[in-house]
């Protein structure tokens, strides 16, 4: 009698220190995130995907039918990112996690453009459901999903790209030009693909505006002194500098532009000035530049009643804020893979892909559903109605969501020199 | 105006740059490729010292550049000492042990863009109409500076003499009681403390992330090919060379081909002028 109380206790007293030993009995849903984890868009979205994962895991796990089944994450470094790796290289890390890792679902990269790309046929070949979180902006991803849906209906992506990052910017430039009277861009690009597009698309658009773009540079990766274009810029009165770079020499730029107290507004994507780091980093030159992060919830803000939340939770298991892209969009991956998952009552890959069509949440950065032909997040400007982007502005040390209008927590500021 | 003042200081930093990979070829005829690690590992260090140590930075500076040039003595005292003389394994050896130095550095945490140091006094100043922020005005003083102690070190110190003695004729300086590898040793830690100077006056003008270790390489190489392999007058001219090139052809032609410019350099520096303008290496072989 005595043993069978003893043991009554100790069985008690596991359900309730473990309760996730009641669910840990069965097998495991993988999550096989694909990362190029040494750099911030690969660490940023394993955080967010492993903060999603102890929060559904801890809340019980996903109702498969009439079980409870634990989420667990195999995360595989891509190296995409990483000068001079091919892409065949990432393409074998992803094979290497369906085939070894037995990964059911697909959450995260490859990062790269042309990885995540070359990825859709392996993905297509071995028919496994992905949601691309992180990296790939070109338009060709859910292009390619809508020309050839039975091909490549595997394919989803819960992040906005640049055909909209360009509506966003346009807009927030004619705002400024109607609060301001701007009316002369100057755009410096880093020459790699998408910014040379985004830079070209940004002139045109521009110009079709009827805004003079004095000139628009390409530097190199590396490129590590901008005097000449900075220089050339105050020369000719530009009020805007657009900019659009993922390497670190940015930080040059932004400080360097400071210290010029050049009297152009920095607007653009820069991965450099993503991280809550970055003020630090430039000794608090980087004020007043305005970055695009992609989407919302990738710095604090209130977006809906979600972001908050989500954001002092990534603080509070990591140590910091969201650090930048594909930091909220991993984590509400997991989220709305996990709807998908309890609406089909199964993990067959048609199944939640028929689900996950008919996915409609109020995540962290608003609305969250898929257009059903091309598998891409619908983006809005409005929370209500879609996916939102997080375009903030570095204010005394703090990101400060500008942009769009229905969300925004404070106003543009321009630096004392420019007024 | 910006074009002469950028073109000096863009100069200064090239020179720099390659100054330490000169050196240790000049004296030691050993290609360390491991400069562009060295170099990042320099700039970690003092990061580490000033915000994980705690210490002010002026001794972090010190340690670091201490400990760099420390770094370079063990790589020649316990790697480099067993493949001395095979110029291939040379190459190799120091270009494995630089991408052990830079993929360790990563490994162990060096990633991200937010690790920095800070520049040594804030604000610009307009010169002629240009502004120019006083951490570069500091980066040419000191530049100027570095090679004017090298100029004093190798013709009026003991060791500096027997360094260029080395660099003249080896056997010749060897017959004289001048120990060949221990000047190796001391010119490895030289040219390793001055990879580790450029990375405390040139990355509080942005970040320290790995990649540049091979940008730096790649522009000390450049640098070192074009002015000619041992001669220390070649890589400061082939640094304002490349250096006004480079801000030349971003005024005139365009920002894009700003990076090919060395390259260039070095390939027309081949085909005219394989030993390289000042160098002396080959030169009667190109003669004959």
């Amino acid at each position: 009698m005595k043993r069978a109380t003893i043991c009554f206790i100790v069985l008690f007293s596991a359900f309730v220190v473990f309760p996730s030993l009641s669910i840990s009995a069965e097998k495991p849903i993988v999550i096989g995130a694909p990362l190029s984890t040494a750099f911030l868009y690969g660490w940023d979205a394993e955080r967010g995907i492993k903060l999603a994962v102890d929060e559904i895991n801890t809340a019980g796990g996903v109702r498969v039918g009439n079980t409870k089944r634990p989420f667990k994450v195999e995360v595989i470094d891509t190296r995409d990112l990483e000068p001079g790796v091919p892409v065949s290289d990432a393409l074998l890390a992803l094979e290497k996690l369906i085939l070894d890792k037995k990964a059911d679902f697909i959450i995260g990269g490859p990062i790269r453009s042309e990885a995540a790309l070359a990825a859709m046929d392996l993905l297509s070949k071995y028919k496994k459901l992905s949601i691309l979180t992180t990296g790939a902006l070109t338009p060709l991803y859910h292009k390619k999903v809508e020309g050839n849906y039975n091909k490549y209906k595997y394919c989803f992506r819960n992040s906005s790209h640049s055909g909209v990052m360009m509506v966003e910017f346009m807009t927030l430039l004619e705002d400024l030009r109607k609060a301001h009277k701007f009316d002369k861009a100057y755009i410096m690009v880093q020459d790699v693909e998408h910014a040379r597009k985004g830079g070209e698309f940004m002139k045109k658009a521009l110009t079709e505006k009827g805004w003079t773009v004095i000139d628009m540079k390409v530097y190199p990766t590396g490129t590590a002194d901008y005097s000449v274009g900075l220089h050339d810029s105050g020369k000719k009165g530009a009020q805007i500098l657009f900019l659009w770079m993922d390497m670190p020499e940015s930080a040059i730029l932004l400080k360097q532009w400071s210290d010029m107290k050049s009297k152009a507004l920095p607007v653009g994507f820069v991965n450099a000035a993503e991280q809550p780091g970055f003020w630090k980093a430039t000794g608090g030159k980087g004020e007043y530049l305005i970055v695009n992060l992609v989407n919302g919830g990738n710095a604090p803000a209130k977006i809906t009643p979600w972001t908050m939340k989500f954001v002092d939770a990534y603080n509070k298991k990591w140590g910091l804020e969201p650090e930048g892209y594909g930091t909220s969009s991993s984590y509400m991956a997991v989220y709305q893979l996990k709807d998908a998952i309890e609406k089909a009552k199964s993990v067959d890959t048609d199944a939640v892909i028929t689900a996950l069509e008919n996915v409609d949440i109020m995540g962290v950065y608003g609305r969250m559903r898929f257009d059903k032909k091309s598998h891409q997040i619908i983006s809005s400007m409005d929370p209500k109605e879609g996916a939102v982007t997080g375009i903030i502005q570095w204010q005394k040390g703090k990101r400060v969501q500008v942009f769009p209008a229905s969300v925004a927590e404070g106003k543009i500021l321009l630096p004392p020199w420019m007024k | 105006m910006e074009i002469i003042i950028y073109g000096i200081i863009n100069s200064i930093i090239l020179s720099l740059m390659s100054l330490g990979f000169a050196l240790v070829y000049s004296i030691s005829r050993l290609p360390n490729f491991a400069h562009g690690a060295l170099y990042i590992t320099a700039g970690y260090i003092v990061w580490l010292l000033v915000n994980k140590a705690g210490l002010p930075y002026l001794p972090s500076i010190l340690l670091g550049l201490g400990a760099t040039g420390l770094i370079g003595a063990l790589m020649y005292r316990f790697i480099i000492i067993r493949i001395r003389g095979m110029e291939i394994s040379e190459i190799i050896g120091t270009y494995a042990i630089g991408l052990a130095i830079i993929e360790g550095l990563r490994w162990g945490g060096l990633r991200g863009m937010t690790y920095t140091l800070p520049v040594f006094v804030q604000g610009s100043m307009s010169i002629g109409g240009v502004t120019v922020d006083y951490h570069r005005l500091i980066i040419v003083g000191a530049g100027v500076l570095t090679f004017a102690l090298l100029f004093l070190f190798t013709r009026y110190n003991r060791i500096g003499l027997a360094l260029r003695g080395i660099a003249q004729d080896e056997r010749a300086a060897m017959m004289l009681g001048i120990d060949s590898d221990m000047t190796a040793i001391i010119s490895l830690a030289i040219g390793s403390g001055l990879a580790g100077l450029a990375a405390v006056l040139l990355l509080p003008l942005g970040n320290i992330v790995v990649e540049q270790g091979y940008n730096v390489l790649i522009f000390a190489v450049a640098v070192c090919i074009i002015g000619g392999l041992g001669s220390w007058t070649g890589t400061i001219v082939a640094a304002f060379i490349i250096g006004f090139a480079q801000i030349l052809t971003e005024t005139f032609i365009s920002s894009h081909f700003v990076m090919v410019v060395a390259l260039l350099a070095i390939i027309v520096t081949l085909l005219i002028k394989p030993s390289g303008i000042f160098g002396k290496q080959k030169e009667l072989e190109e003669r004959v």
